[in-house]
């Protein structure tokens, strides 16, 4: 009898020490499971390469985690989630005053060029800044190396960037003042912006995708 | 005999709480095999309330080094490990080529690197978030 009271008293204490230390992970758990299951966003980068046995590269960040680490590095040009640029003013072109007429101005195409080298369009349609731009030089350098290869091959060569970027985010972006570009605020319009894909790059050695949903895995 | 069975209770019992409170932060693993010949083949488990408790007692001339070279950091790694509890079971990053793959993710509340090269070196490391969290804050406490 006196076993069985001794058993029972141990194991009481053990129950006891248990329930005492053991909540903090049993609740960080419960935590966890809670705000995963909030629909937040996840921010996607995908590096394919079309070699064979090529590298693939995945990278999942939540944007939520990306706003709050950001402000807490200050190193170099980084600060309090923001970026500082010395000059705004880009072979005097002044990028601000441009994004601020883009942002004013109504719908439509703002840029084409169509030229040897590149074709570069920039529109704004439906809430989203498109910046669309397709190197074509690597496909001549190609054809000049190949000799007598024909047009076709070279087209195949071509690097193309698409960017598309939620008007909100570009006014975050630029929200901060002069010479600045607020990152963190870019990341919290983005996250409340929902899916959207934000960058494709193709040529013909790698595929770069970089893009925005609630999902915590890529495709 | 009866003060004994009594001696040996209370032994037990507080045997069971320290190992309670010792593993409750979980345990810190590191799995290293290189297969080559002299390769080094490491493997061991510790508590991870070891690593926070043992930085008491690191020499505070070592400590301070450390942390004058990490400084700048220290506030993000908190924030990252702090966000990473948020997150028990996810794919941070994943590289993989024709010889090597490598993969930080978290798995159950710990974070987890494995990286295994063409060779066949493997390396597996996991290390439950909160203790980067424990980790940065003693550095900074030191930092001050």
């Amino acid at each position: 009898m006196k076993t069985f009271r001794g058993f029972l008293v141990f194991s009481s204490i053990a129950v006891l020490a248990a329930s005492i230390f053991l909540p903090s992970g049993a609740a960080a758990q419960d935590t966890t499971t809670n705000s995963s299951g909030k629909s937040e966003q996840w921010i996607h980068v995908r590096v394919e390469s079309k070699e064979d046995h090529g590298e693939t590269v995945r990278v999942n960040v939540p944007v939520e985690m990306a706003a709050k680490v950001l402000p807490a590095i200050n190193k170099s040009n980084l600060h309090d989630g923001k970026v500082h640029i010395d000059s705004m003013h880009t072979n005097d072109v002044d990028l601000r005053a441009i994004l601020d007429a883009v942002r004013s101005s109504r719908d439509g195409e703002y840029v084409t060029v169509q030229g040897n080298d590149n074709d570069v369009r920039v529109a704004k349609s439906a809430g989203y800044l498109y910046i669309h731009v397709t190197d074509k030089s690597d496909g001549k350098k190609t054809v000049a190396k190949d000799g007598k290869t024909g047009a076709k091959a070279g087209a195949g060569h071509e690097s193309k960037v698409e960017i598309k970027v939620p008007m909100k985010v570009v006014d975050a972006l630029f929200s901060a003042g002069k010479d600045e570009l607020d990152i963190v605020a870019a990341l919290k319009a983005l996250s409340a912006h929902g899916d959207t894909e934000l960058v494709t790059v193709k040529d013909d050695q790698n595929t770069v995708r970089i893009w925005v949903d609630s999902k915590n895995v890529a495709d | 005999m009866l003060i004994l069975a009594k001696a040996a209770l209370g032994l037990g019992a507080t045997m069971a709480m320290a190992g309670v409170y010792v593993f409750h932060e979980g345990v810190i693993r590191v799995d290293v095999d290189e297969h080559r010949t002299g390769g080094s083949h490491v493997h061991f488990w510790v508590p991870a309330t070891i690593v926070a408790t043992g930085m008491h007692f690191v020499p505070k001339d070592q400590l301070n080094h450390t942390t004058q070279e990490m400084r700048p950091f220290l506030p993000a790694l908190r924030e990252v490990a702090k966000e990473l509890e948020k997150y028990p079971n996810v794919e941070l990053v994943d590289v993989t080529d024709a010889r090597d793959h490598v993969r930080v993710a978290m798995v159950e509340g710990k974070l987890r690197i494995d990286a295994v090269s063409g060779d066949g070196d493997v390396v597996h490391v996991s290390v439950p978030a909160r203790v980067l969290r424990d980790v940065a804050d003693e550095l900074e406490i030191d930092n001050r």
